[in-house]
């Protein structure tokens, strides 16, 4: 992996002038708000009689000679506050020149950043994919990316901010007062140094309280969500004094921590103190000397003011630094996962429709944990043919579909559109003439007609309405107060399990496809309405090739032709009618069918 | 469609709602022995930081007046002393303050959580566990700490202001009045800036919960996606998403970056203004040097206690919602309690004889013998109907099963007899008696529920099993164990009975989950026995294993099962087919299935089901 910092470099591209430019803005602020205190400096010496140092400096003569000389200035003293002001507001306008332009910099970076692992994401392989905590993805989508927003907008120009105060402030002390200088900043490198070495020692405290905070929100959530087994067994009390250690734990913790925050603040805040009275005392001295003007002690009170508050904050940026290196990490982590890989070569037309024809011939497949998903199976299927896959769970029914859809690449053996081979197409376009309902379907948290509407967008509302009739769920939709447009999800209503599974098949109907998979799609339908559904499906039949993995026998009854998977091969195939006279799965289940009456009847005589 | 209040953002109450804060203070009020010390050093510290400026001004008149002679050692003492008393205040402040907010969190989490305990299920429906966690979490932990640190910053903040004013005041009040009258304006914009910053920030959290729900989306629809080929409107669609939050980020940015460079314009007025009155009054010998110095600084320093202010002032109305929220969880009184009557009798029972196996402690039965629903009609809060006038005798020793199309009203039938719900009308009655005559813990104590998904805790499978009776012993627990045939299965986990179940219980499969719910329902020993679906979402080896432990756990109690596994369903003494919220037939398994009605179509189908179903799995 390359450096954070070559990361964060590269995050920059197209920004960076940006950040010159906001730079060169906050240099001038700086510089500017140097400039109210000097202001009041050579007021209060030259004009104001605070005995100016024999060797008054040349920077105060310089600004005394803009303001028109001593003479000048104590007769328009008002001269002195119109200038302070009008270089703070000045100051102000870079200062906020600063603030918007590192927003529109960092921010512009946190937004193509979220396109970009959104983008990314979607392109993932489904391998991948199915490997993947979507918490931990999330999570690393927006909390990572703010920690590197905020160390680009925040803290980038507070070290900025920090780095500029010193360098400026320094030549302008120096010009003022060497020696003075010299007494000015030497506390301000312990003070850095202290505030590093402090934050880096407490980073244990911190990462205590996280944990700590982490077991607590478990134990609620626990808790909440076994609230049923709580009450089942009347355990209240137990569950309240289980909840105690934790919420003790958090509290301790965060305990401990502000204690080391208080030993930090009080310590920094007297070296800071201390700082500012050394210069104080040394000052008072050297004017007691007449080497020192109280104008100049003045400015010099005045810039330590301004310079201490960002320098005690260095140690704890620096120790942010930390953070930064982990969330860039885990973002660059996502974005180097290769993409799914398109055909390289392509010289494929979309222009004529698809016929529908499949030809799967000798395929093998497998998982690292399942090496043989499939092993080798074949089958055709004609175009507007019905073909049911039966088997037991495991026996790669599901496998299949994928490698239809192009989620998983077969390297061995083949799968044929139309006579194209599958691997040679591309996926978008082989995904476009597929249809498919699985048998968790995943609707997205919008309207019921956006939802129907997303294989096809330009889908006209009598279409959409015809597409969900043939899926018997227009009289459903029709009954919520809000029609077509209720919002489903958490922000609306919840469908029910074979609700969901009418909505995705009308989604797919009235996406066209040539080609129609069903993997299970009406598991959770109830007998009745399957049959209304499997009628209109068939209403529509020659439109579309079906696949339909079942397990219902209505189901396989309704299929042009069957075949029967187990241990990732076909052990059986062929009509309703020869499947029937043949030993096996399929007629053994027929038989189950027509013998359960009898069966009753022997129960119920034995009885 | 609105959505449900817990679903509202947060609103910004412009007007303090002081009932709210003052029952929250009164609650702070016992933390005494951190509320002094944080009162006493945050007005020390608004002292000490005044006294800096004057120290300044007595060194520099000292030196201007007296050069090489003045007290130099004086100085230095009173600074060091300055110096000193502030960092022991910055200490005991942070010390205080932390104290305040992290036991006033803890002291209101623990509150919170308590209630929770005791309130109905009915409260639970209407909101999901992650707005409840939250209320526990961020919303306690806001709240304390916006009334510790508001408070430190309101009683510093208001010593310093008047402080710095007495100060000016006191060493030329002419000049004074010039310098306070930028003070005003100061705090209107401060206040008027903290309120937008604050909503503008809030408008950010607003779109960015957006995004992180639209990748949430994302990726678990990332399949749908790609077979829909929806890459490139769905990233059309984020874009819009992210340029939102771009644009309010920025807009929240901007606003930042006025409100200082506004307030440190008002701050070198201030100070321009003292330079220039102070001047004038310095050249006619007026004031003198130092106190010309003095008046610049102070004038610089009102921004900083009237910033602070006006920020917590602004994030006590910013947390009211969270206030409200979190209080009103803490009034919320439980819907099903024990009444004043029964809670007298409990006392009374108590306080008087000693126990008595006969009797519970609230001086009823101790045993369940009868339970009956008379009349019973049950709507969820104002939903449709789900029981109907429904009457039902079970005697101790029955086992019934409850079967049925789903929403038919089985599921509820078994929450009312565990008091999980209360008849919206009608009466159940346990041993003849008015169930909300006796005590709630008292029933519950007695029950044993099994549930179509167990949901086992983070710990041990010893732990998960104990938690059906708390003192029963490692022995009793492998003996429940094995009677449900569970012992077997957790001898060969890793760490047998020690093993750790890890969260939900997801290390182990959705049986063994079963089989150690079975085994915990079983341990309690309870007179009461419900199986609400148990056996319906695991494999056929397992249910196996459970079946043939139900004849011990069925024996001499009353139990209630809903099930569709015909194993399940025969083995009971009576089986009530329920739909509409009635009883359809009554009966045993042969007098129902001889009757051809819907058990007979049920089981039918169900029969049929579970044959292919084994037939598959024999391939």
């Amino acid at each position: 992996m390359p450096s954070t910092y070559t990361i964060l470099w590269r995050l920059l591209r197209g920004q960076r002038l940006r950040y010159a430019f906001a730079l060169g803005c906050l240099a001038f602020a700086i510089l500017l708000a140097y400039a109210v205190p000097l202001v009041g400096g050579v007021t209060l010496d030259h004009a104001l009689g605070g005995k100016p140092a024999v060797a008054s400096s040349p920077l105060l003569a310089a600004i005394l000679r803009l303001l028109g000389g001593a003479d000048f200035l104590r007769a328009h003293l008002w001269l002195a506050p119109v200038a302070m002001v009008a270089l703070s507001a000045l100051a102000g306008g870079f200062n906020y020149l600063k603030g918007w332009q590192v927003s529109l910099a960092s921010d512009g970076i946190a937004r193509r950043l979220k396109n970009e692992l959104y983008e990314h994401i979607n392109h993932l392989p489904a391998r991948h994919l199915d490997r993947v905590d979507t918490g931990d993805l999330v999570q690393r989508c927006t909390s990572d990316v703010e920690t590197t927003r905020q160390f680009l907008a925040v803290q980038v120009t507070e070290i900025g901010q920090a780095v500029i105060l010193a360098a400026t402030a320094l030549p302008l002390l120096l010009a003022l007062d060497a020696p003075m200088t010299l007494v000015s900043f030497s506390l301000v490198g312990p003070l850095v140094a202290y505030g590093y070495v402090y934050f880096r020692r407490v980073r244990h405290a911190f990462k205590a309280v996280d944990e700590a905070e982490g077991a607590l929100t478990g134990v609620i959530q626990e808790n909440l969500t076994g609230i049923r087994v709580v009450r089942a067994f009347a355990r209240q009390e137990h569950e309240i004094a289980r909840f105690a250690g934790p919420n003790a734990a958090f509290r301790d913790r965060n305990l401990r921590l502000l204690r080391l925050m208080s030993w930090y603040w009080s310590i920094s805040d007297f070296v800071a103190l201390s700082q500012l009275g050394l210069v104080l005392l040394v000052g008072a001295r050297s004017i007691a000397h007449g080497t020192l003007s109280v104008g100049v002690l003045f400015t010099f009170l005045a810039y330590l003011g301004i310079m201490l508050w960002p320098v005690r904050q260095m140690g704890r940026i620096l120790t942010e630094l930390g953070k930064t290196t982990v969330a860039v990490g885990r973002i660059h982590e996502i974005l180097s996962v290769p993409r799914e890989p398109e055909p390289p070569d392509n010289p494929f037309l979309t222009a004529a429709p698809l016929g529908g024809a499949l030809t799967v011939r000798d395929l093998r497949f497998g998982h690292a944990a399942d090496r043989h998903a499939l092993d080798g199976i074949s089958f055709e299927v004609r175009p507007g043919e019905t073909l049911a896959i039966l088997g037991p769970s495991g026996a790669g029914k599901s496998t299949l579909m994928h490698l239809l859809l192009r989620l998983y690449d077969y390297e061995q053996g083949s799968i044929r559109l139309d006579g194209r081979e599958l691997s040679s197409l591309p996926r978008a376009w082989v995904r476009r003439q597929l249809g498919v309902v699985l048998q968790e379907p995943f609707l997205f948290a919008r309207t019921l007609r956006d939802n129907l509407r997303l294989g096809r967008g330009d889908a006209p509302d009598h279409e959409i309405e015809e597409a969900a009739r043939a899926a018997c769920i227009h009289d459903t939709i029709t009954s919520f107060p809000d029609g077509y447009g209720t919002l489903i999800g958490e922000r609306g209503i919840t469908l029910s399990g074979g609700q969901r599974q009418r909505v995705a098949l009308a989604r797919a109907i009235l996406k066209r496809p040539p080609i129609l998979l069903l993997d299970d799609a009406l598991s959770a339908v109830d007998g009745e309405t399957e049959a209304l559904i499997l009628d209109a499906l068939r209403q529509r039949r020659g439109q579309a090739t079906t696949l339909v993995i079942a397990h219902r026998l209505s189901t396989l009854a309704h299929a042009d032709r069957v075949i029967v998977l187990d241990h990732g091969r076909v052990i059986q195939s062929g009509t309703h009618a020869e499947l029937s006279v043949q030993e096996g799965l399929y007629r053994r289940l027929w038989e189950i069918q027509t013998s359960v009456q009898t069966d009753l009847q022997r129960e119920l005589r034995a009885t | 469609m609105s959505a449900p209040a817990y679903q509202q953002e947060d609103e910004f109450h412009s007007r303090l709602d002081t009932g709210l804060w003052w029952q929250l203070f009164r609650r702070a009020l016992r933390l005494k022995r951190h509320l002094v010390p944080l009162a006493v050093a945050a007005v020390l510290i608004a002292v000490c930081d005044a006294s800096f400026a004057h120290i300044t001004r007595w060194v520099i008149d000292g030196v201007v007046r007296d050069g090489a002679n003045a007290n130099f050692t004086a100085y230095a003492a009173a600074y060091l002393a300055a110096t000193l008393t502030l960092c022991v205040c910055v200490w005991t402040f942070i010390e205080a303050a932390g104290n305040i907010s992290n036991r006033l969190a803890h002291d209101i989490r623990r509150d919170g959580f308590a209630k929770l305990q005791s309130l109905e299920f009915a409260y639970y429906d209407s909101r999901p566990v992650g707005w409840l966690i939250t209320r526990l979490t961020g919303d306690c932990d806001r709240l304390a700490r916006v009334i510790a640190w508001g408070l430190l910053d309101i009683v510093w903040g208001t010593s310093y202001v008047i402080m710095i004013a007495a100060s000016l005041l006191w060493m030329n009040w002419r000049l004074a009045l010039i310098v306070l009258a930028v003070v005003p304006p100061l705090a209107l914009v401060s206040k008027f800036y903290q309120r937008r910053m604050l909503l503008s920030a809030r408008e950010v959290r607003r779109h960015n919960s957006q995004i992180t729900a639209a990748f949430n989306e994302s990726i678990q629809g990332v399949r749908t996606t790609k077979t829909l080929v929806r890459e490139r409107e769905n990233l059309a669609e984020f874009e819009r998403l992210s340029t939102n939050m771009f644009d309010a980020a920025v807009v929240s940015a901007r606003q930042n970056a006025v409100y200082f460079p506004i307030v440190t314009t008002l701050g070198s007025l201030a100070a321009g203004l003292a330079l220039w009155r102070g001047g004038v009054l310095a050249l006619g010998d007026g004031i003198t040097l130092g106190t010309l110095v003095a008046f610049i600084n102070f004038a610089g320093q009102f921004f900083n206690p009237i910033n602070q202010m006006a920020q917590k002032l602004t994030e006590l109305q910013g947390a009211q919602a969270a206030g409200e929220r979190v209080m009103g969880l803490l009034a919320t009184e439980p819907a099903i309690q024990d009444s004043p009557a029964v809670r007298a009798r409990i006392a009374e029972a108590n306080s008087t004889a000693p126990s008595d196996p006969a009797h519970a402690f609230d001086g009823g039965d101790a045993n369940i013998h009868t339970i009956e629903f008379r009349d019973v009609t049950f709507a969820y809060a104002s939903g449709p109907v789900v029981l109907d006038h429904f009457n039902l005798v079970v005697r101790a020793g029955e086992t019934i099963a409850l079967v049925g199309p789903s929403g038919g009203g089985k599921s509820t039938l078994v929450s009312l007899v565990c008091r999980f719900y209360e008849p919206t009308s009608g009466q159940i009655l346990i041993n003849g008696v008015d169930y909300r005559e006796r005590a709630l813990g008292w029933l519950q104590a007695r029950l044993g529920i099994v549930l179509q998904t167990p949901h086992l805790f983070k710990g041990t499978v010893r732990e998960n099993i104990r938690y059906g009776r708390l003192a029963a012993t490692d022995a009793e627990v492998e003996q429940a164990a094995r009677l449900v045939n569970a012992h077997e299965f957790i001898m060969q986990l890793e760490n047998g009975y020690e093993t750790p179940v890890g969260e939900g219980g997801n290390r182990l499969s959705a049986g063994q989950r079963q089989l150690v719910s079975f085994a915990r329902a079983l341990i309690a020993d309870p007179q009461l026995f419900i199986m609400d679906e148990a056996t319906s979402s695991i494999d056929t080896e397992t249910e196996q294993l459970i079946q043939r432990g139900l004849e011990t756990i069925f024996a001499g109690r009353i139990s209630f099962v809903v099930a569709h596994r015909l194993s399940t369903i025969r083995r009971a003494d009576r089986i009530l087919v329920i739909a509409k919220g009635r009883i359809e037939e009554s009966g045993t398994h042969e007098e129902l299935l001889a009757r051809r009605g819907h058990y007979h179509d049920l089981y039918t189908s169900q029969f049929r089901r579970e044959r292919q179903e084994a037939a598959l799995d024999a391939v």
